[in-house]
């Protein structure tokens, strides 16, 4: 079986040099939830949209459900739902309006289209809000309205530019529950991108970390954090004055990092299953732990281990647009 | 598991798809009062001052056309006026879809690439028809006089309908070139001064020196000549038919370039 989205080499500059895509090589499996994870004006969109035919690379190659994305783009279109970031769901229209106008821009019949119209509204909870304007619309409805219309034709792949940012975390669930009922049940392929590392963590099965239009890690969330690190174990302690003694255990574990004045931490190769030999060496020691956590490294210690830099917090410029291109 | 989809919709599709758009263009403009509201507020605010300031000047200011009044000789302009905001409205509306990604959002589904485009000046036509017909309706409310009849009142119909077609089109081109629904607002004041500086108002009988030489060589003046003898009735048909070609040679300039603009972009852009 073809991969469900497939690309080699793939680049995109734009009119007057922006180089915002720069090779990217990308294998996602039929049936897959793929995340697509970066910082802002990483390459995410610009990739998104070659693969969904919006835009023409400007090298390299790239399919989805086996067909081209530039020379069966026609074709493809059929097969692929889609939910840009910041998609335009006109304010003045209401919900089932719009269900129905993209039913018919999907080739499905007026009948097709009431239809499909009704048990979308249905299934992303939207029934009460289907004949009012979009404009009263909370931003989590919008989102689940965009997700609908991209479902109008029941796509073999779902193509979501960032679904979830900007939604307060109950929104957020709602709409993660929802892509994982569409991978469950109907075995759509979802290709997501987000720059919430919680996102990726939580939803994909496989992650690809973008930053400056190079993809710069890909595997399992998993795989990538067991990659690029040993859980940090870090212990509070009760007696400030036991500081030197806990640092003198700890040292013989693992590599020391850094400390403040009450807590010591350390890195621990074998993780989990060294803590009770940690403890008791302590306790030998004479140190009385008020508090101790051991932290699994997270996806942004994999962004910062590959790019030298955090993922979150960090202000960045907006994604290159084709109007600030020019 | 792949479908083997239809790469080209059918033409019944197509035409379908064409109308659920146009449709879509005229409720999202009737819902937005402030996007109809001026086309029709100023042009009737205007036609009221001029018919109340110059109600004597046909039949005391030499250069007049016969003409029963000053509004049965201003309608003509302020028809041309309301399609011309019209399709200002129609290309801001359309530039504000680029910006918004509604557009994307038709390009990325399998629609019609046509469908798209003649949806959009299908509108524009529409509101420009609709447009006519309702100032045509007020003038005769408030005294004016189609001489030609419901012949005239087609005639009329087909020059707003062309008229329609043509500045929707430079809507359109503005909006692909510019993708700012403000940028294409912006640049419609300058057509505005290519209708004053036409015979919209005055008969180009009354103008003088450069300003005459203006009008005398602007394609406005002769399609407002050729609605305006529908109204007073001229005794041939030359300016009607001189005008109807200028409309339509503009209709058609338009749409042409519209169309290789818009082909252009999705050539381009990879759609």
């Amino acid at each position: 079986m073809p991969h469900a989205v497939e690309a080699q080499g793939l680049e995109r500059t734009f009119k007057g040099g922006v180089r915002a895509v720069q090779g990217v090589d990308l294998a996602v499996d039929d049936g897959e939830i793929f995340g697509f994870l970066g910082p802002n004006g990483a390459g995410k969109s610009t990739t998104v949209r070659m693969l969904c035919t919006l835009l023409r690379p400007t090298a390299g190659r790239a399919s989805v459900a086996g067909l081209d994305v530039v020379a069966e783009a026609g074709a493809l279109r059929h097969l692929i739902g889609v939910a840009l970031q910041d998609a335009a769901i006109d304010p003045y229209m209401t919900g089932r309006e719009l269900l129905r106008l993209q039913a018919t821009l999907h080739g499905l019949s007026r009948q097709q289209g009431r239809d499909r119209a009704v048990e979308l509204l249905e299934q992303l909870d939207l029934v009460d809000a289907a004949d009012r304007r979009v404009g009263t619309y909370s931003g989590g409805m919008r989102r689940r309205l965009d997700l609908a219309l991209s479902l109008v034709h029941r796509p073999q792949v779902l193509f979501l530019d960032e679904p979830t940012t900007g939604l307060d975390p109950l929104s957020r669930v709602t709409v993660w529950d929802e892509v994982r009922r569409l991978n469950r049940e109907l075995g759509t392929t979802v290709f997501l991108t987000t720059q919430y590392l919680e996102e990726a963590d939580q939803l994909a099965a496989r992650v690809a970390i973008i930053d400056d239009g190079r993809i710069v890690a890909e595997g399992t969330p998993r795989e990538l954090k067991s990659e690029i690190g040993e859980p940090a174990l870090t212990i509070a302690l009760q007696d400030p004055d036991h500081h030197e003694a806990a640092q003198a255990v700890l040292e013989r574990f693992g590599r020391l990092l850094p400390s403040t004045a009450r807590t010591v931490a350390v890195r621990l190769p074998e993780g989990a299953g060294a803590l009770a030999d940690v403890i008791r060496a302590l306790d030998d020691a004479g140190v009385t732990v008020a508090e101790l956590d051991l932290a699994e490294p997270s996806l942004d210690d994999v962004f910062l281990a590959k790019t030298g830099r955090r993922m979150e917090g960090e202000e960045t410029e907006p994604e290159p647009t084709e109007a600030a291109a020019r | 598991m792949t479908v083997a989809a239809p790469r080209h919709a059918s033409p019944a599709l197509a035409l379908r798809q064409t109308g659920a758009l146009a449709w879509r263009s005229a409720v999202t403009t009737i819902r937005i009062p402030q996007a109809w509201f001026p086309s029709l507020f100023f042009p009737l605010v205007l036609l009221a001052i001029f018919t109340g300031s110059f109600g004597n000047a046909p039949g005391n200011i030499p250069g007049f056309p016969p003409v029963r009044g000053f509004l049965d000789f201003a309608i003509a302009g302020s028809v041309l006026q309301g399609v011309l905001i019209a399709g200002t409205s129609a290309g801001a509306a359309f530039a504000a879809d680029i910006e918004h990604g509604f557009f994307d959002r038709l390009v990325v589904s399998p629609v019609s690439r046509s469908a798209i485009l003649v949806g959009r000046l299908g509108a524009s036509v529409l509101q420009g028809v609709f447009q006519g017909m309702l100032f045509l309706a007020l003038a005769v409310v408030f005294g004016a006089h189609v001489e030609r009849g419901f012949p005239g009142v087609f005639v009329l119909i087909v020059f707003a309908a062309l008229l329609g077609a043509a500045w929707g089109s430079l809507g359109v081109i503005l909006a692909l070139r510019t993708g700012s629904s403000e940028a294409v607002q912006g640049a419609f004041p300058l057509f505005f001064v290519l209708l004053f500086f036409s015979s919209a108002f005055f008969p180009r009988e009354t103008m003088t020196g450069w300003y005459r030489q203006i009008a005398d060589v602007n394609p406005i003046s002769y399609i407002v000549e050729g609605m305006r003898a529908e109204v007073i009735g001229h005794q041939d048909l030359s300016k009607t038919l001189i005008g109807l070609a200028i409309a339509a040679g503009l209709a058609l300039l338009g749409v042409s370039i519209a169309t290789l603009a818009y082909w252009r972009r999705l050539a381009t852009e990879g759609a």
